[in-house]
């Protein structure tokens, strides 16, 4: 009995780690940080700072349940973006459009879907691989890697409602990553496809032998995590009204690293998403509060890195110490 | 009467199924390996897969000669040695991680910090040398942060329990933040006596930097494929149980890895400073294209197990592959392209082959 | 206690060892004491504490409790390094050996060779030393090339033995050693193991065959439930009576087999075939019938467990299950013909030790719970009333499956398959690694999904509890059933004569 109440306690720990270290930046940023706590500056941590990534994160914490990882969704985003503009450049109209970036996007999808459930590559290396072809494709699809510009003129007025308009006064990115993550949030806790990739991430062959097939997990998981990409790809575009090849990649990085802070959430380390939302979270506010702060703009990733590392060091510290229990 | 466990006799005997006819022959069998068949295939397989990648290497060498004149020059191919220093310096210290870790990416031995490792040593040089200190001071500071840098993915690795993929990549963004903090992100300027000697060129017009690589490898090679060190790196790697069933301190060797790796990122720092005239932004962009040199190179291996020479070939590959495409003007961005399906389809070979043998 | 053999010194003396894992006791004050020069046999039942009295002497735990002497000097805890200087080395059960590594390599890790005055390997003296030392002492030549990958099992546990041989040990330790040989390889093993004890090295036996510790030990301790219950000298002791102390005597007669009328054919196999494997097996069920199937490794009968659920392919004959034919190129496609599959390999294949009871349970029958959402409420239910049920001892059904004991494992590894309603039951080795009470759990459950109209085929190599709970058993020899028996009809030694004695034939012809 002492043991379970001793492991329950750790997890405990484990738990409120990344809620403390939330709670604990944001009070430090509203005490140091002139502006941090004022409205228009929260609302632009979530729009800027927030928003997009959230939504590559959820993505990623769908392959990262499946016991995977997608190094393309960066890749997924970039496609989604460019049928997008090639698409609203050929004169298609947005909506027909957007459904076009979003096949882009699921496009990416299908090829790790092919290697991973088809053929069987690991998914680290198969999706890397998808990367590295990935943006031979861009650049030979821009002559180069040249930039895809709208016109200012010519740009409809819909195209710009994914990123710059508001629907009763909430910029339309949050809503539509509010919309994402509340939806993977069911997908991955309370639908039988959640459950099965979970299961599939924690125990491969249980679920084979449980009469599930592997092979249409893996596949479905890759489509997904790439389809919810692309709709990042839509919003970025939307807002920048340009095409820049290979922009994508940048969210991959701090999309593992959410998504695996957001692990320390969980009472047993599994990857989930509200997890991952306040990983994502915390990286915005820790961005956003040390550029208020008026410390050096390069003092920012160095903080971010900090925090990332005691998180996971403190979760990894705590789920060892869990496990010996 | 006896009782229930005289009966067990599970595991008694191991006879695959065999028809009645081939019993008088049995017992002269009993020491061939019953899998003589799959094994031979298997190593044909293998012969397959590194015979084509060497093939392959060949094949894009003879094209280049053929279709660019100079390509096949001394001068040339010192130059893509000499342009190759800094990637092959970076992979080499990745090997010796994966190799360590084993090659299961994700829980095994990765370090996403090398690239940005080498940024900050690159700056550490470069900065210490603009305030005027030595070449000898310079470069144990440069050595000594990316030492550092692996100390910290040490630690974070196997004290910690950190998985390799996630501690080095939150190192990295601390790394490349420091890098920023350090230059606010400009190019330092740096000279002196020692980079100039090393981006000068040597004995028969070929570059310093080309006969470093080639010293540098040997001198690595020596020591991972040719010492027991070496040996109970592979051993750490591969089969942790049996390396700790051996008396070996698993968690010593990882711990090692992490640190020479750490090394090699101050060293390609050095060498990014001489090469580069100072340091830098950007070290960060090299770090994907060095984790696909590196697991590439397992195909040149006689076991398909990343080697420090296998490693230095699949540098040499890209290098040239990059060389060629420059030559015959064609956009070099296509590399990552041809270095992708490369990856992709030796891991699908290897797959699919190791998929028919299980059969 | 009952006396040791000989009067010689001891070199490994455990006294009153306790050693708990989290909740459960592995060992509960077992002492052991082995002689200098003996060969001595360590038997006791899964679950009995071998492994763990064997891990504590490798230093891979450590005592809770007790005293641990090796040579005269007392040791709070040992480790791995410290045991093998002390001269003790072991003959793992998994055969721990690098895939990737030549067999010199893999000899010689952790000492290698160098070539003398300089840090660099002799890679020639390694490959010279392990052929001189395998041909030396098993006969065997191995290609200079050959990787570890690439040898036969009984090949990988000689070159696990030439690694213990090379360091000259004082004692060497054999856990389950015969598991992968042949009976060849295992006579073999025998010489091998007399020889060294001629030369004076001390043999700790660990085995689950009571005839060969008959023909090889001088003394034998026995485990029962975390204690040595005796130490007796081989000579003055039968194997029934070893046998006899190993389990508690009364559960022999606990088989809770209820008498059930078979209804109509539920699954029929006829002349099913996988190339190399099996050949020609045919039989049919009813439900409410139990079938066994018995066999040594090899024999065929897991092999066609395996065919059935779809694990494997079979290359002729036919499955019919309810008069359909059916064939099932997967788990899935098995499964969606009521099939249900209790693999042996339990912590692998049968549970996800990382997700609760609840999540376990369901996973094979999601479907009726999930309309488009999971509804958590029915899947609780359902779990808490097959945890009722099955008397699966849990703190609540969100608890990890790791948290369970071995038999409340299997319980919720059968409990998957129930919450599904499935119809035939192919249960693997349903009782390894699990203690007494659960065995004795297990079988009233067999016997409840025979009641309820289910079909049931064990596959179990404990023939006393395959005539306990079946109604027919089939015996495998070489990919065929050579004989076919009635449960009640026979007795334990005729079966185990039939699959012994058919291979005593066969080893005398061949």
């Amino acid at each position: 009995m002492a043991n379970v109440a001793v492991s329950s306690f750790s997890r405990g720990v484990a738990r409120s780690a990344l809620v403390a270290a939330l709670a604990a930046v944001f009070i430090l940023f509203a005490a140091l940080a002139p502006g941090f706590l004022s409205g228009a500056n929260l609302l632009s941590v979530l729009v800027n700072n927030f928003a997009l990534l959230a939504i590559v994160a959820i993505a990623m914490t769908f392959a990262v349940s499946a016991g995977g990882i997608d190094l393309s969704v960066g890749t997924a985003v970039d496609f989604s973006s460019f049928a997008f503009v090639s698409l609203v450049l050929a004169g298609q109209p947005v909506a027909l459009a957007a459904l076009g970036g979003l096949a882009g996007g699921a496009l990416v999808g299908l090829f790790n879907a092919v290697l991973i459930a088809g053929i069987g590559i690991s998914p680290f290396l198969a999706t890397l691989g998808t990367l590295f072809v990935g943006r031979s494709v861009q650049q030979l699809l821009t002559n180069g890697g040249n930039p895809v510009y709208l016109p200012p003129a010519g740009v409809p007025e819909a195209f710009r409602f994914l990123g710059q308009g508001t629907l009763a006064g909430i910029p339309v990115p949050l809503l539509v990553a509010a919309l994402v993550i509340g939806g993977a949030w069911l997908v991955l806790s309370r639908t039988r496809f959640g459950r099965v990739a979970l299961a599939t991430g924690i125990q491969a062959s249980v679920v084979r032998y449980s009469g599930l097939r592997l092979p249409r997990i893996a596949a479905a998981t890759y489509i997904l995590v790439s389809t919810i990409a692309a709709v990042v790809g839509l919003i970025l575009t939307s807002t920048v009204t340009v095409y820049i090849p290979s922009s994508g990649n940048a969210f991959l990085l701090n999309a593992i690293g959410a998504t695996f802070i957001g692990t320390t959430f969980d009472p047993h380390g599994r990857p989930n998403v509200p997890g991952t939302v306040l990983g994502v979270l915390l990286l915005g506010i820790v961005a956003n509060g040390l550029l208020l702060s008026g410390l050096n703009f390069y003092w920012q990733q160095v903080g971010t890195g900090l925090l990332i590392f005691c998180v996971l060091a403190i979760g990894f510290a705590n789920r060892k110490a869990a496990g010996r229990a | 009467m006896s009782r229930a466990p005289m009966r067990r006799f599970a595991m008694l005997v191991d006879t695959p199924y065999i028809p009645a006819s081939a019993l008088e022959v049995e017992a002269q069998k009993a020491f061939e390996p019953p899998g003589a068949g799959p094994t031979f295939g298997r190593r044909f397989a293998t012969l397959a897969l590194r015979g084509g990648a060497l093939a392959v290497f060949l094949g894009v060498l003879i094209v280049f000669s053929v279709t660019a004149p100079f390509f096949l020059t001394v001068g040339n191919i010192g130059n893509v040695l000499g342009q190759s220093a800094i990637a092959g310096v970076l992979a080499i210290g990745l090997t010796i991680v994966i190799i360590a870790g084993g090659s299961n990416v994700v829980t095994g031995g990765i370090d996403l910090s090398l690239a940005a490792n080498m940024g900050l040593s690159a700056a550490v040089y470069a900065t210490l040398a603009q305030a005027g200190h030595g070449d000898g001071v310079a470069i144990a500071g440069a050595l000594g942060t990316g030492l550092a840098i692996g100390a910290v993915n040490a630690a974070a690795v196997t004290l910690a329990g950190i998985v390799p993929l996630l501690a080095t990549l939150a190192v990295m963004n601390v790394v490349a933040g420091l890098e920023l903090v350090l230059t606010q992100n400009t190019v330092v300027p740096a000279s002196g006596a020692f980079l100039s000697t090393l981006s000068a060129g040597g004995p028969f017009g070929i570059p310093v930097l080309a006969y470093l690589l080639l010293g540098f490898t040997l001198a690595v090679a020596a020591i991972v494929q040719y010492t027991p060190l070496g040996l109970r790196l592979y051993a750490v790697g591969a089969f942790p149980d049996a390396a700790r069933a051996a008396g070996l301190p698993v968690k010593t060797f990882v711990a090692g890895s992490f640190l020479a790796s750490g090394l090699c990122g101050g060293l390609a720092g050095i060498l990014s400073v001489s090469y580069l005239s100072g340091s830098t932004t950007g070290a960060g962009d090299m770090l994907l294209p060095v984790v696909v040199t590196a697991l590439l190179g397992t195909v040149f291996s006689r076991r398909l197990v990343p080697t420090i020479t296998g490693t230095l070939l699949s540098v040499l590959f890209v290098g040239f592959l990059i060389n060629g495409f420059q030559l015959l003007n064609i956009s070099s961005t296509l590399v990552s392209g041809v270095q992708g399906l490369l990856i992709l389809l030796v891991v699908s070979a290897t797959t699919v082959l190791g998929r028919k043998e299980n059969v | 206690m009952i006396g040791t053999a000989g009067n010689g010194e001891a070199i490994i003396r455990l006294e009153n060892i306790v050693k708990h894992f989290g909740g459960a006791t592995a060992l509960s004050g077992a002492s052991l004491t082995v002689v200098r020069g003996s060969i001595h046999g360590l038997v006791g039942q899964n679950g009995a504490g071998k492994s763990t009295l064997i891990k504590l002497i490798a230093g891979l735990h450590r005592p809770d409790e007790g005293r641990l002497e090796i040579d005269g000097r007392s040791y709070d805890r040992l480790t791995p390094h410290l045991a093998e200087e002390l001269g003790i080395h072991f003959i793992h059960q998994d055969r721990l050996l690098v895939p990737t590594f030549t067999v010199g390599e893999a000899l010689f890790l952790g000492r290698e060779l160098r070539f003398p005055g300089t840090p660099f390997l002799d890679r020639g003296a390694m490959r010279r030393k392990s052929a001189e030392v395998l041909e030396r002492y098993f006969g065997l030549a191995l290609p200079h090339s050959a990787l570890i990958a690439d040898l036969s099992a009984a090949e990988k546990q000689i070159v696990q033995i030439t690694r213990a041989l090379i360091a000259n040990p004082k004692v060497l330790v054999f856990d389950e050693p015969t598991a992968a040989l042949v009976r060849r390889e295992a006579d073999l093993l025998f010489q091998l193991i007399r020889r060294l004890s001629s030369e004076g090295v001390t043999i700790l036996y660990i085995s689950h065959y009571l005839g060969e510790i008959a023909d090889l030990c001088d003394t034998v301790t026995v485990l029962r439930n975390g204690r040595d219950v005796a130490t007796l000298p081989v000579a003055k002791t039968s194997a029934a009576e070893i046998g006899a102390l190993m389990v508690n005597r009364d559960i022999g007669e606990l088989y809770p087999k209820p008498a059930v009328t078979p209804g109509e054919v539920l699954l029929e196999v006829d002349n099913l075939a996988l190339a190399d494997r099996f050949d020609a097996v045919s039989f049919s069920l009813r439900k409410g019938e139990v079938l066994g199937f018995t066999g040594l490794v090899g024999s065929g009968a897991k092999e066609v467990v395996r065919t059935l659920f779809g694990l494997d392919r079979p290359t002729g004959g036919t499955v019919s299950v309810k008069g359909e034919t059916v064939f099932c190129a997967d788990p899935a496609a098995a499964t969606d013909r009521h099939l249900a599959l209790v693999p042996e390999d339990r912590r692998r294949d049968g549970v996800a030790l990382d997700l609760s009871v609840t999540e376990n349970t369901t996973l094979a029958s999601l479907d009726r719970f999930s309309h488009g959402l999971i509804d958590r409420g029915a899947e609780r239910r359902q779990t808490e009333d097959l945890v009722r049920r099955l008397q699966i001892k849990t703190d609540s059904v969100d608890a990890l499956v790791k948290t369970l004991s071995g038999g409340n494992q299997q319980k919720v590894a059968i409990a998957k398959w129930l919450s599904r309603q499935s119809e035939i039951y192919l249960l693997d080795e349903p009782t390894t690694g699990v203690d007494i009470a659960a065995k004795v759990e297990i079988y009233r459950l067999i016997g409840e999904l025979a009641e309820r109209g289910a079909v049931v085929l064990v596959l179990s190599s404990d023939i006393e509890e395959l005539l306990g709970v079946t109604d027919r058993v089939l015996v495998f020899f070489r990919g065929r059933v050579t004989r076919q028996f009635i449960s009640s009809e026979t007795s334990p030694d005729e079966v185990l004569a039939d699959v012994t004695g058919a291979y005593e034939t066969l080893r005398h012809a061949g």
